[in-house]
């Protein structure tokens, strides 16, 4: 996480163009240039800047848009509800769809269903988040007009306004994330299938339902819980790209918008809470391990 | 699949082996010519009907797909068709400069710091360090940064690939580092730079030529990302992230223009996949079985 605050601050320092310049304006002189430059602080070493800057993100100063003149993270706390909403419903719907599918096709290898997912797990990588955003816009919100075409509902609205605004963007943003994980999962419970314990479980007569959820997909949980924690990745570059599509007001948008305006204090900003969330997600599914298999200890 | 062996089936002797081989592997076959029907759209572009991708017609604004616009006209009175065919060439050029640069700048990072332990540490942290950012994120934050052009997008996604292909060129480089051979030839006296071309280096080849074709689809999707959110390719050469940006606002209106490019574009990617796939699974059995 160190690295990842000093490379996104390297990215600010880096920036072609002088800010004190661009804030003193057309008028300035070269002293009021200078006066600005040292109110600011940019007259001191990289490293002291930098040491300043941490210091100020340590404690929820992110700095100042350069368009609006807002704090950073007041302009990330107004955006944080619509990403954080999209997210975790992408995340619910993918992973209770892709896991039971995976499942479903590795215990029935080869049949149909089995293809049926490896199907949709090589489309899902191939389509990217906007084509099949527009497709769900064209088919549900436009020809069958069951859905709103775009915009955000807040959850604090109703549940149904909220999630028939939902539905489209979790499924085009979900569809990669959920391709990943029904192969994973098809993969790792393959494999535990074929282990002994399996057959035992079998002979001994328990029911194929119990083998499978108690015995096979138990087993099969580690590589599956980081395959759901690695996606996230995912997820986050594609918030971007449907944010855009469906017109929500998301973190998204707002970066979206900055890089369009150069606003980099904010795609600063953007950036370092993304990886902060992606860092401690994983982190959190890292110790999660022990709850799954209590043969891991740290 | 098994039963072929990698070394042999990559280089065919006989024409019976060739078909042999296209048989047992369907996906490398359709997926190479469905790449292989981009790659000489992108390259006969000029001498496929198109006009000039650039040309404005104002009179000729948003028309529908017809015998004369075969795929429409977009609000510049653009031809899309012709701006279609043309952002091929943007997609498959980022596609495969993405692939080559960072397979091969991956490569020499992950060998050298698989072998040489001291350098390992700094390496491997300064790429955990990279990892923890999304690639899409780390590759728009570098596109901000710079100014938008083709060779900025392909610098700035292959700076985002390069980690997860250190990564894997340093584990097998670990792995093979315990093997007999690489102990003989240490025992033999052979130098280090030696050793990492001919012993090391052979045996990397397999993964990293699947891996690279992956990592051209990802380029591929990002680039038209990038170009999609207005940090990618510039609007004057024409690529179909940024045909789909400009047909956006007029979606409800004109969904042609997203339309077509959307669908090269998905054609493009899987056909991609679909080599890699088959490359996996011809090239590395064992990691077949585990996928």
């Amino acid at each position: 996480m160190g690295f990842v605050a000093f490379f996104v601050f390297s990215l600010l320092y880096l920036t072609p163009g002088d800010p004190a310049a661009v804030i003193a304006g057309d008028q300035a002189t070269v002293a009021d240039i200078e006066r600005i430059r040292e109110r600011l602080g940019l007259d001191r070493p990289f490293l002291v800047q930098f040491g300043t800057w941490l210091w100020a993100v340590l404690h929820g100063d992110m700095g100042i848009s350069i368009f609006t003149n807002l704090p950073v993270s007041e302009m990330i706390g107004q955006r944080i509800e619509p990403t954080v909403s999209l997210a975790t419903v992408t995340i619910i719907l993918a992973v209770s769809l892709a896991v039971p599918l995976g499942t479903l096709a590795a215990w029935r290898v080869g049949s149909w269903i089995d293809r049926l997912v490896m199907v949709i797990a090589v489309a899902g990588f191939s389509v990217p988040v906007f084509v099949v955003g527009y497709i769900l816009i064209f088919a549900f919100a436009l020809e069958l007009e069951w859905l709103p075409v775009q915009g955000f509902t807040s959850p604090s609205e109703g549940f149904w306004p909220f999630l028939s605004h939902m539905i489209m963007p979790a499924s085009a943003l979900g569809l990669v994330y959920m391709a990943l994980i029904a192969r994973i999962t098809r993969a790792s419970v393959l494999e535990v299938l074929s282990q002994d314990y399996i057959r035992t479980a079998r002979a001994k007569g328990l029911a194929e339902d119990k083998v499978l959820l108690g015995h096979a997909l138990k087993n099969a949980a580690v590589p599956i819980v980081t395959i759901i924690g690695i996606g996230v990745a995912l997820l986050i570059g594609g918030v971007v790209v449907t944010e855009s599509v469906f017109a929500i007001p998301g973190l998204g948008r707002l970066t979206v918008d900055a890089i369009l305006r150069r606003d980099y204090p904010i795609i600063q900003g953007v950036i370092l809470l993304f990886s902060f969330v992606y860092v401690v997600l994983n982190l959190l599914i890292d110790i999660s391990y022990t709850l799954l298999d209590p043969r891991i200890r740290y | 699949m098994a039963t072929v062996d990698p070394a042999m089936s990559f280089v065919p002797r006989k024409r019976g082996r060739v078909l042999t081989y296209f048989r047992r592997h369907p996906t490398i076959v359709v997926g190479a010519s469905l790449l292989a029907i981009m790659a000489a759209i992108a390259i006969a572009a000029p001498w496929l009907g198109t006009t000039d991708p650039q040309a404005l017609a104002p009179r000729n604004r948003l028309k529908e797909p017809s015998a004369l616009y075969w795929f429409g006209t977009d609000m510049l009175g653009r031809d899309v068709y012709s701006r279609v065919l043309y952002g091929a060439r943007v997609s498959l050029m980022v596609g495969l400069s993405v692939a080559v640069l960072s397979t091969v700048l991956g490569l020499a990072i992950g060998l050298v710091s698989g072998y040489v332990r001291i350098l390992d540490a700094i390496v491997m942290r300064i790429m955990d360090g990279l990892m923890s950012i999304p690639p899409v994120l780390l590759a728009i934050a570098l596109m901000a940064l710079t100014r938008a052009s083709m060779e900025n997008v392909i610098l700035s996604i292959t700076v985002s690939e390069i980690p997860r292909v250190s990564r894997l060129v340093r584990g097998v480089v670990l792995t093979l580092r315990e093997q007999p051979f690489v102990e003989a030839a240490v025992a033999t006296g052979t130098r280090l730079p030696a050793i990492l071309l001919r012993h090391i280096l052979p045996n990397t080849l397999a993964p990293l030529i699947v891996q690279a074709t992956y990592i051209c689809a990802s380029a591929i999707i990002t680039e038209a990302i990038l170009s999609f959110i207005g940090a990618g390719t510039p609007p004057t050469i024409p690529s179909w992230g940024n045909i789909m940006a400009e047909g956006r606002a007029l979606f409800q209106v004109a969904g042609y223009i997203i339309l077509f490019p959307a669908i090269f574009l998905s054609i493009t990617v899987l056909a991609v996949n679909l080599l890699g796939d088959g490359l996996r699974d011809a090239l590395d059995p064992r990691l077949a079985r585990r996928l």
